[in-house]
């Protein structure tokens, strides 16, 4: 059981996040980034963006997020607001070493995730000593 | 003959000057938030989910930033005119890993809600979709707008 009470964590605006040409805020997703032994895996929040809104590109080095959030229509008046809609972009250089055929990405629940696999030349070898 | 008259004039109050000062403050709020799109952080209680609360005539319509939270992890109530969300966000179940980067927080949640007005609560329409809930809760009849009919005679 948790025992750490969520607060709200401001999203935070990006600076100069690619051009934009919707008159909407860009934020930064909050990512986890974790490795094991075969894999590297990007967990990025990014609420109220529908799968196929959703543009991950790999270029180089370059791994580019970006989600944009369908137009909002207004509904009556807004009576309390503590969040604003936006798009969320983010960029992180990844090591040459992944093997980018094999890449998988799902999205549930507003959370994307990315499963980068090790290209066999980066995954950690076990070398066994034999005894003679 | 020339008569001077004295303003009447006396020490201003002090309550009703701090007033002005809060009153140009909600101003200088109000002024700001066209650049930040009323987000203003005075308006935010903190609490975990944030909300957005739009009212009409016939509805009040609660919206809710809650990535990773399952439908069966978030618990809805309404009480009277207080709506309760509550629920827990689950960390991923990871095995043997090193983390480069933890920005994503997880934890339980409750958060309570006055609604400005009186709901029909067996009228509730809530949905989850894309990390976002999204409630319809429809007012209850004694408030909602009548139309009056003038008769001609």
């Amino acid at each position: 059981m948790a025992d750490t009470d969520l607060q709200i964590e401001e999203k935070k605006e990006a600076q100069a996040a690619g051009e934009s040409t919707r008159n909407v805020p860009v934020f930064i997703p909050a990512v986890d980034i974790y490795e094991s032994e075969n894999a590297l895996t990007l967990v990025a929040d990014m609420p109220g963006v529908p799968i196929e809104n959703l543009d991950i590109d790999l270029d180089s080095d370059q791994l580019t997020i970006r989600g944009t959030v369908p137009q909002q229509e207004e509904k009556g008046k807004v009576i309390f607001k503590e969040y604003t809609f936006g798009d969320y972009y983010r960029q992180f250089s990844l090591s040459s070493d992944m093997d980018r055929e094999k890449i998988q990405a799902s999205m549930k629940d507003g959370v994307l995730k990315l499963v980068m696999p090790k290209a066999e030349a980066a995954k950690p070898r076990k070398i066994t000593v034999k005894s003679s | 003959m020339a008569v001077f008259r004295y303003p009447d004039w006396r020490w201003p109050n002090v309550s009703s000057a701090l007033e002005d000062v809060e009153r140009a403050r909600r101003q200088m709020d109000r002024l700001l938030s066209v650049f930040t799109g009323g987000a203003s952080s005075p308006t935010s209680s903190g609490v975990f989910p944030p909300l957005i609360v739009t009212e009409d005539e016939e509805t009040i319509n609660v919206e809710a930033e809650i990535p990773g939270i399952k439908a069966e992890d978030l618990d809805i109530s309404v009480v009277a005119r207080t709506l309760t969300l509550s629920g827990e966000r689950k960390p991923e179940e990871t095995q043997d890993v090193c983390y480069h980067r933890r920005e994503r927080k997880w934890g339980s949640f409750r958060k309570a809600l006055t609604l400005p007005d009186d709901v029909n609560p067996e009228a509730i329409h809530a949905e989850c979709k894309n990390g976002m809930l999204k409630l319809i809760l429809p007012k209850a009849e004694h408030v909602k707008p009548r139309k009056i009919v003038i008769k001609g005679e």
